[in-house]
């Protein structure tokens, strides 16, 4: 009983963490149609920048920390759209069949340049932001530290934040309108580039408050950034391409696959499930489980 | 006979007579560094026949390099089955897997079939590590068997393995069959409409792009004498080996080639700078990719007019 | 000029341009010459960016310079030659053969990941080339030795393998868990690499004769992030104290098990914990974790242990990790070879080291011999090299074991205190 509780503990912050990551990764396909391969980089640099400044090197306080964080992580995404897919977007050299091939690879190579970046400042170690709270906290007899709780039920907080911005703002329903059909959104008269502006900076929240959660409780590091993304792409490909409720399902699913897989058989091939079940989902039902396209 | 005043023949023919006399100027390590390069040249040509022409981005040309290295590797280890037959053996194997994953794969659009060989990658690695005992996990193991101790005669396999792949490489490429790919990489409908079968020709590239990474993995380890997920199966080697079809220039072939020795030879200038070499590599890519699409060669286009 | 000219041009412009490149390349380097006969050179193989790899690469420089400052080795001056293998098996065998080809050295040390050391062993042996691993725990390095001993007999592993290390954590263990603390029971946990093969197995053939019964033996993916499930595990066993075989993993595990406030002690080894910066990448999450390393601020184990962790220190503003003594030592013993056999030759090298006796910072090194189980690989002993075990208390490691050189006792943590307590 009490493995059954655990798993359903820990599975539950898991997921919640997977999901927002997933939820800006799936957006910004939605809206900009790119998926984009430094994903990964937007969240190791809010993780490297809140340790940074609240752990490592400038021991402010914990809340700078977190702050510059997740400004940082909004910093890297608003740098992946004007520096590497606005350009390639409009870049008349680039044949238009072939476009989107090329921002995969140009978001590729930005990935490795953030990677390769960070290892630079920072070594390839891993580094942990200093927990947001401390202690232990006995839930339904499983003891959990206090600040994994805490996490998932931020990450839900945030989630939560999202549904109300996009369904009750202005800004917000007109970027799930741009998600559904962007040039339809463009001929109502919606400057397109607003909301471009504002998706990305969503996406960097998003991202960056996930980062920063993540290198609470797991750490960060530069090795990650491949791994992130790997793991965004595999769950918004499953839960959907541009299904914001879907990756949150998909999130869920992968991570309480793996934390089962974790405990009852081995953690070393934890990762393995989910990808079979990718590839599964990819040949019999390709737009995933909620996808529209 | 007008392509024999084609320039870029003549320029082609000096390369290759300046590559077969490098080894009377240079020095043994330098035979070394393009010995690999060379066999990189093959990853990424085969790379840009499948990315360039048929259109299908490749996120994991490390899984049928993988497969080919260490079903050679491990026959090399495990049986005393010559290392010629080992390395066959390991072409076929690439080949294989590569038509197991390509089947159901080609049936999905762009960015899922990427997906799908980079999943495979993955998994693949899992794998390795899962049965270590077998395969040496994440260390790897050493092959009792190599090609030679000499550099000299390591660079002349190497060499003469690009060029051959190469010229088939690129003989596929300007056939009719490659005219096809060229057609269903940018227009699927268009090429169907006029009664091609996308997915056959797609699949007989994936095959072609399989036996030669295959055969170049093997024989790259053969060379270095080990193998481990890091050398052929990593992500890392992906990376490259699309950075170096894109420099040359893709729909190309040689340009692969010419990206790939490019790509190792600059990281050896590069070396002073240790840590910041990847990333001024990857940095530099980006900028090619998005201001010279075309890569290294496309600012040579060809003669023939483009329909 | 018409279009085709200008092509011409450009594309014989552009291929002699490569062909410069190319040619460049062989200029960069060194010309190649005969061995030369003033400076003896020496290579140093290890990542760069890892804390580990650079602690190689500094102990070798301090011992290169320590060595040119007092009148080089036979009068001629050390010339030491870095290489960064980028923890990669392809990139370390190119180094290997770059310095032996291209920069004529007569020996080489270094690298600390098994993975590397086992890949470069062979071209050891085709290039004749003295190489001495210093780090790395596998005893795959001098099981190739032994059953190959003519070829592979280049190859020395100046560091104490995964059999010696399970030993010292037992005779830690022993003394200290079991004699001081009154502890029955552990749990041994390790991360899924060749090196803790023979580790565990080691550990679970000493650990019971040490006083400690082995509940479980736990083993898990280097990629491991989430740990919650293992120490649940670990937990719902009550041991005692969790007996670690950690060294591609250390600050996830480390944090997690403090925050989960795991009622078990954490030890055994847990090889990044060395670094004095450990501290500052787990925000103190380490207190009460205790390890094994060659040397610790103020843990005299030798006469020059610590003079040596005093000057590294202060020369790179960071504690040397454990492989910043062993290859500093290696260097030494080079010199100490060379002298022997007035040579530089790489067979009577081989028969220079192997006759190495050497009072270093880690301890007496001496090389276990061609008939012996190990061959080439350092010797154990009380009196030889033991290492020494620390514990991290308020922010300093504090030697802790053997007898001779510990400062203080074994603090528990008070959420392992409180465990032990009521499991009495």
């Amino acid at each position: 009983m009490t493995l059954l509780l655990q798993v359903l503990v820990d599975g539950f912050v898991i997921g919640a963490l997977y999901g927002l990551g997933a939820a800006g990764f799936t957006i910004i396909f939605g809206v900009s149609g790119v998926l984009n391969l430094a994903h990964g980089g937007v969240m190791v640099v809010a993780a490297m920048v809140a340790w940074m400044v609240a752990g490592g090197i400038l021991h402010a306080s914990l809340l700078t920390g977190v702050v510059c964080g997740v400004a940082a992580g909004m910093v890297t995404a608003y740098a992946t759209y004007y520096l590497v897919v606005r350009p390639a977007q409009r870049s008349r050299r680039i044949p238009d069949e072939e476009r989107e091939i090329f921002i995969l690879t140009a978001t590729l190579l930005l990935g490795i340049v953030i990677q390769e970046g960070i290892a630079y400042l920072f070594t390839s170690n891993p580094v942990t932001v200093p927990p947001l709270v401390s202690g232990v906290v006995h839930v339904f007899g499983v003891r959990t530290p206090t600040n994994e709780l805490l996490i998932g039920v931020i990450s839900w907080v945030v989630l939560g934040l999202l549904w109300l911005f996009v369904n009750r703002t202005r800004q917000g329903k007109a970027v799930l309108a741009a998600s559904i059909n962007p040039h339809g959104l463009a001929m109502l008269g919606f400057e397109l580039p607003q909301i471009h502006r504002l998706v990305w900076g969503l996406y960097g929240l998003l991202g960056g408050v996930a980062g920063v959660l993540l290198a609470t409780f797991e750490g960060a590091s530069s090795g990650l950034v491949g791994g992130l993304t790997a793991s965004a792409f595999i769950i918004v490909v499953l839960g959907g391409l541009g299904s914001v409720p879907g990756s949150l399902v998909a999130a869920y699913v992968i991570g309480f696959m793996e934390t089962v897989t974790a405990y009852l058989i081995s953690p070393a091939i934890r990762t393995l499930p989910g990808m079979v079940l990718l590839l599964l989902i990819l040949y019999v039902r390709p737009q995933g489980l909620l996808g529209r396209r | 006979m007008q392509w024999l005043r084609s320039p870029r023949l003549w320029v082609a023919a000096l390369a290759l007579v300046a590559m077969v006399l490098l080894p009377l100027w240079v020095s043994e390590y330098v035979l070394g560094v393009l010995t690999i390069a060379y066999y990189f040249g093959v990853f990424a040509m085969s790379w840009d026949l499948l990315f360039g022409y048929a259109g299908e981005v490749n996120f994991g040309p490390t899984f049928l390099i993988g497969i080919g290295a260490y079903v050679s590797g491990m026959l090399n280890i495990y049986t005393s089955v010559p290392m010629v037959l080992c390395i066959a053996a390991g072409a076929v194997a690439a080949v294989i897997a590569g038509v197991l994953l390509a089947l159901p794969a080609l049936r999905l659009r762009g960015a899922y079939f990427g997906l799908v060989t980079l999943v495979s990658v993955l998994i693949l690695q899992t794998v390795i590590v899962l049965f270590a005992s077998y395969t040496g996990g994440e260390i790897g193991f050493s092959v009792p068997s190599i090609l030679s101790i000499d550099s000299g005669v390591n660079y002349y396999y190497a060499l003469a393995f690009m060029v051959v792949s190469g010229m088939v490489l690129l003989a596929v490429a300007r056939s009719p069959m490659g005219l096809i790919l060229q057609a269903t990489g940018q227009d699927p409908l268009g090429a169907q409409a006029l009664g091609f079968n996308v997915t056959k020709h797609k699949l007989a590239a994936f095959c072609l792009s399989a036996l030669f990474s295959g055969l170049a993995g093997a024989l790259t380890i053969f060379y270095l004498g080990s193998v481990s997920v890091n050398t052929v199966v990593d992500l890392a080697v992906t990376v490259q080996i699309i950075i170096a079809a894109v420099l040359g220039g893709r729909r190309t072939i040689v340009g692969g080639a010419l990206g790939a020795i490019f790509l190792i030879v600059a990281a050896e200038y590069l070396r002073p700078i240790g840590e910041l070499s990847n990333l001024v590599v990857a940095a530099f890519a980006l900028i090619v990719l998005l201001f010279i699409p075309d890569g290294f060669l496309g600012l040579f286009p060809r003669r023939e007019a483009r329909s | 000029m018409n279009t085709s000219a200008r092509k011409t041009i450009w594309t014989l412009g552009s291929f002699l341009a490569a062909m410069v490149l190319v040619a460049g390349v062989s200029l960069v380097a060194p010309a190649a010459h005969a061995k030369t006969k003033a400076p003896i050179r020496i290579g140093v193989i290890a990542p760069f960016s890892a804390i580990d790899g650079a602690s190689i690469i500094n102990g070798a420089e301090m011992a290169v310079d320590e060595i040119n400052k007092a009148g080089g080795i036979e009068g001629r001056p050390v010339k030491l030659f870095k290489y960064d293998n980028h923890a990669s098996a392809t990139d370390a065998v190119r180094a290997f053969q770059r310095a032996v080809k291209q920069d004529h050295v007569v020996a080489i040390a270094g690298t600390f990941i098994s993975e590397v050391a086992l890949a470069i062993e062979p071209w050891s042996a085709r290039l004749h080339t003295p190489f001495i691993v210093t780090g790395a725990a596998s005893t795959k390095i001098t099981g190739e030795v032994h059953n190959h001993y003519a070829r592979d007999k280049y190859v020395f592993h100046n560091w104490l393998n995964s059999d010696f290390q399970g030993r010292v954590v037992c005779d830690f263990a022993k003394d200290e868990l079991v004699g001081k603390l009154g502890y029955k029971t552990a749990v041994v946990m390790s991360e899924d690499a060749a090196w803790t093969q023979p580790l565990d197995v080691s550990y679970l053939k000493c650990l019971p004769k040490a006083g400690l019964k082995v509940l479980d033996h736990i083993r898990f993916s280097p990629d491991t992030n989430d740990f919650t499930p293992l120490f649940n595990k670990v937990e719902s066993e009550h041991a005692d104290v969790i007996i670690a075989g950690w060294a591609h993993v250390g600050v996830k595990p480390t944090v997690q098990w403090h925050q989960q406030q795991v009622p078990a002690l954490l030890a055994g080894i847990n090889a990044q914990a060395g670094a004095s910066s450990f501290w500052k990448s787990t925000n103190g999450d380490t207190e009460g974790v205790i390890t094994g390393t060659a040397g610790v601020s103020g843990a005299a184990v030798t006469p020059k242990s610590e003079p040596f962790t005093k000057a590294y220190t202060k020369r790179y503003h960071t504690t040397p990790a454990y492989n910043a003594y062993s290859t500093y030592d290696s260097i030494y013993m080079l010199k100490a070879a060379i002298e022997r056999e007035h040579s530089t030759n790489a067979d009577k090298l081989v028969t220079g080291l192997e006759k190495t006796d050497y009072l270093g910072t880690v301890g007496r090194v001496k090389f276990y011999g061609r008939n012996d189980l190990y061959t080439h690989g350092m010797e154990y002993g009380k009196d030889l090299v033991q290492t020494v075990v620390f514990q991290w208390q308020h922010g300093k490691q504090v030697p802790v074991w053997p007898h001779r050189v510990s400062l203080a006792k074994l603090e528990v943590p008070s959420f392992v205190k409180q465990h032990v307590a009521m499991n009495r």
